[in-house]
C-alpha cells in the first residue's frame, strides 16, 4: 500500500507530527468512551451526557484542525516533480493524504479504546487492580455499534478535512503571472476564499516562475465585529441573573448558556481577525524606509499573513479563554476533574501543535527564497534576526489583544 | 603549492568535484584576467554550472585549488566564502530567482542593502542599473506582474548593482528568446567592460564567439580543445520521408 510505504519512509519530525495527531485522536477518542461510560452508568440522566457529549465537541475540533493541518504540511502528499507524470496527480494526492490521516487517527482511536478497556479491567491480560470509576461504567457490558460510532468519528472528519483541504482545484484561479496576464492574474485572485490550502496540489505548476501574491486578508472588520458581538452577548447573557445553564462535567462550573456563547463568539472573531492583525503587523514592520532585515521580515510576514494568522488568532482565543477561566476560578474554586484538564490540555496542545506546524509549512514554503538570498550570500545572522523580527511583531501585536479580549471576557463574569 | 600568477584575479588548479559519486569536474584548470570576459561553453551536463559554483565559493571545493586576489577559496570556511560572495562576487542564474515578496528595485537593491549601504544610495544604484537595462519603468512592480525576460533584466541589474569584482553569469539567457538574449547579453558585458567587472560566463558557443575575450571548452568535466562530437552513425536506421 502506497500510503504506508511512504508514511514508513518519511523524516523524522514528520513522524513526529503523525504522532502528535495521533496523541490527540488518541485524547478525544478517550472523553468520548468516556462520556458512553458516564451514560452507561447513569441511564437516569440523559441530559448531563447528552451536555458532556457536546462538550466533547471543542477538543474533536481542534484535533480535526491538527491533522487538517498535518495533512497539508505533509511532503509526502505533496506534488513532486514526475510523480504526476506517473499518474499520481493531484486527485490521487489526496486520497493519498486522506489514507494518511485516516491511518495515523485510526492508531490513536485504538489506543484510546485500549486504555479504557485496561482501565475497565476487560482486557484479560494487565487486569489492572483499580477501582473502576464511575465514567467507566465497569460492570455493565460495552455496546459495540456505539464505540465504533464514536471512535470512528475522528478519524473520519480528520480525513473528509484532509481531503476537502487537498481537493484538486482549478488552477485557473492562481496561474503564474507569466506575460501581460499580472494584473488581470491579481484581479481574478481576488474572488479566491480565505481558507483554500495554501499548497494544494495544482496542476503541474511551470516552475522557477513567481506566483501572484494572494490578496490582504480582509478578515478584520468581521473578526471584530464578531468578537464585539461575542462580549455584547456575553455581557448581556450574564447580567440575566443567576439561572441555571451549562456546566462543564467535572467539577468546573460554566456559567449560563448565553455565556458560552458570547466565549464561542469572541473566539471565532479572534481566528478571522488573526490572518488580518497578522498582515497589519507585516506592513507596520516594512513601513518608513526599511533595511534589508526589516524589508525582508515585514514581507515575508505579510505574505504568510494567512497561513500564520488563523492558528495564532485560534491560539489566542484558546489562551483567552483559559485566563478568563483561571480568572474565574482562579484561587478556592471548585477542582477540576481529571477528565477537564485532559479535554482542556488536547485543545491547548492542539492549538499550539497546529501553530507550529503553520509555521513548518510557512518555512517550508519559503525555501526558495531563503536558498535565493544564501546564493547572494545573506548573512545567516540576517535571516534570523528577521525572523525573530517577525515572531516579536506578532507577540507585540497579539498578546494585548488577547489580554484585552481575556479581560473583557471575565469582566462581567467576575462582577456579578 | 604554486603562487598564481599577479594579473589573475581568479585562478584554478586541477578542480576535481563529484556529485554523489558521479563525476562532474575533473581536473579542471583555468586563470581569469582582471577585467576580462571569460565564456565557459560545453554541452549540457559538461560541467559548466558546477565549475562556476566552485569558483564562486557555493560548493566547497573537493579537490585542487581556487585563488581569488591571492587569497585561497578553497581553503575558506562556510562563513567566510558567504563574506566573499555578498563582498565581492555577484551571481546570476539561468533562471531568475527573484524574492517574490520584494518589487523590482527592492530586489536590484538587496545586495547592496545587505552589505550595509544606506537605503537612499542602494535605491539610486538600483534604480540606475534597470534604467540601463530598460526596465526603469517597471521599477515599483512585483516579479509575478513581469515578463521572463524582465525578470531576468531585474536579475541582471541585481547583480551588476552592487559592482562585483567578479560576475558569475551561468546561462544568463538560457530562459530567453533569441532578441531579448542577445539584449540582455550585450547589456552585461557592455557594462560589465565599462565598469572593469571580471566576467565569468558559461553559455553557448555562438553567444561565447561574440562577447568572450577568451573561451575553454567543457566536455564531461574534462577541458578539450573542441567539443566536436563524432557524427552519428547512419547506418541500420531506416531512412525517412520528407514528403509524407
Amino acid at each position: 500500500m502506497l500510503a504506508l510505504r511512504l508514511a514508513r519512509g518519511a523524516h523524522p519530525l514528520v513522524q513526529f507530527r503523525r504522532l502528535l495527531v495521533a496523541a490527540a485522536s488518541a485524547g478525544t477518542g478517550f472523553l468520548l468512551l468516556c462520556t458512553l461510560g458516564y451514560a452507561l452508568a447513569h441511564p437516569e440522566a440523559s441530559a448531563g451526557s447528552v451536555q458532556r457529549l457536546a462538550w466533547c465537541a471543542v477538543p474533536t475540533a481542534a484535533t480535526v484542525y491538527l491533522a487538517v493541518t498535518v495533512a497539508r504540511t505533509d511532503p509526502g502528499t505533496r506534488p513532486r516533480s514526475g510523480l504526476s507524470t506517473i499518474g499520481l496527480g493531484p486527485a490521487r494526492l489526496m486520497a493519498l493524504s486522506a489514507v494518511t490521516t485516516a491511518l495515523s487517527t485510526v492508531l490513536g482511536s485504538l489506543l484510546a479504546l485500549l486504555a479504557f478497556l485496561h482501565l475497565r479491567g476487560d482486557l484479560p491480560v494487565l487486569r489492572s487492580d483499580r477501582t473502576a470509576a464511575g465514567f467507566l461504567a465497569a460492570d455493565q457490558s460495552l455496546p459495540l455499534p456505539a464505540v465504533l460510532t464514536l471512535l470512528v468519528l475522528v478519524p473520519l472528519a480528520a480525513s473528509l478535512g484532509s481531503a476537502l483541504a487537498l481537493r484538486p482545484k482549478d488552477g485557473r484561479a492562481r496561474r503564474p503571472g507569466r506575460t501581460d496576464t499580472g494584473a488581470q492574474t491579481a484581479a481574478e485572485s481576488g474572488d479566491v476564499p480565505d481558507d483554500r490550502a495554501p499548497d494544494s496540489p495544482d496542476e503541474m505548476s511551470v516552475p522557477d516562475l513567481p506566483l501572484a501574491p494572494r490578496p490582504a486578508p480582509g478578515g478584520l472588520p468581521w473578526g471584530v465585529a464578531t468578537l464585539a458581538a461575542g462580549l455584547a452577548v456575553e455581557t448581556h447573557a450574564s447580567g440575566g441573573g443567576q439561572q441555571q445553564g451549562l456546566h462543564l462535567p467535572g467539577g468546573l462550573a460554566g456559567g449560563p448558556a448565553g455565556v458560552l456563547a458570547g466565549w464561542a463568539l469572541t473566539a471565532l472573531g479572534l481566528a478571522l481577525a488573526g490572518p488580518a492583525l497578522a498582515y497589519l503587523c507585516g506592513s507596520l514592520l516594512q513601513s518608513m524606509s526599511p533595511g534589508a532585515v526589516r524589508l525582508l521580515a515585514g514581507r515575508g510576514l505579510q505574505e504568510e499573513a494567512r497561513r500564520i494568522g488563523r492558528p495564532l488568532g485560534v491560539v489566542c482565543a484558546v489562551a483567552s479563554a483559559a485566563y478568563a477561566t483561571a480568572a474565574l476560578y482562579g484561587g478556592a474554586g471548585p477542582s477540576l476533574g481529571p477528565l477537564t484538564v485532559l479535554g482542556a490540555v488536547l485543545v491547548a496542545g492542539c492549538t499550539l501543535a497546529t501553530l507550529a506546524t503553520a509555521a513548518v509549512e510557512a518555512r517550508q514554503d519559503r525555501a526558495d527564497t531563503i536558498a535565493a538570498l544564501v546564493r547572494l550570500g545573506a548573512p545567516a545572522t540576517v535571516l534570523r534576526t528577521a525572523a525573530l523580527l517577525r515572531a516579536g511583531a506578532l507577540v507585540v501585536v497579539f498578546v494585548p489583544v488577547t489580554w484585552v479580549v481575556a479581560e473583557l471576557a471575565a469582566m462581567p463574569l467576575t462582577r456579578g | 603549492m604554486v603562487t598564481p600568477p599577479d594579473n589573475d584575479v581568479l585562478w584554478a588548479r586541477a578542480l576535481h568535484f563529484q556529485h554523489n559519486g558521479s563525476p562532474a569536474l575533473c581536473g579542471v584548470s583555468l586563470g581569469v584576467r582582471e577585467g576580462e570576459i571569460f565564456a565557459v561553453t560545453g554541452p549540457r551536463g559538461s560541467g559548466k554550472t558546477t565549475l562556476l559554483q566552485c569558483l564562486a565559493g557555493l560548493l566547497p571545493v573537493q579537490r585542487g585549488e581556487v585563488w581569488f586576489n591571492s587569497t585561497p577559496v578553497h581553503t575558506m570556511g562556510a562563513i567566510t566564502r558567504e563574506r566573499l560572495r555578498r563582498d565581492r562576487f555577484g551571481w546570476i542564474d539561468p533562471a531568475p530567482l527573484l524574492l517574490p515578496e520584494l518589487n523590482a528595485w527592492e530586489n536590484a537593491a538587496l545586495p547592496l542593502m545587505l552589505r550595509g549601504t544606506s537605503r537612499r544610495r542602494a535605491k539610486t544604484s538600483a534604480l540606475e542599473w534597470l534604467e540601463r537595462l530598460d526596465v526603469g519603468d517597471r521599477a515599483r512592480k512585483r516579479p509575478y506582474e513581469l515578463p521572463q525576460a524582465d525578470r531576468q533584466r531585474i536579475a541582471v541589474a541585481r547583480a551588476l548593482a552592487s559592482c562585483p569584482t567578479v560576475l558569475f553569469a551561468d546561462e544568463p539567457t538560457a530562459s530567453l528568446h533569441r532578441a531579448d538574449a542577445g539584449q540582455v547579453l550585450r547589456t552585461l558585458t557592455a557594462a560589465a567592460r565599462s565598469h572593469g567587472i571580471t566576467v565569468v560566463l558559461a553559455t553557448h558557443p555562438a553567444d561565447a564567439v561574440a562577447v568572450a575575450d577568451r573561451t575553454m571548452s567543457l566536455l564531461d568535466g574534462r577541458q578539450v580543445r573542441t567539443v566536436h562530437l563524432p557524427p552519428v552513425p547512419e547506418e541500420g536506421r531506416a531512412p525517412c520521408s520528407l514528403s509524407v
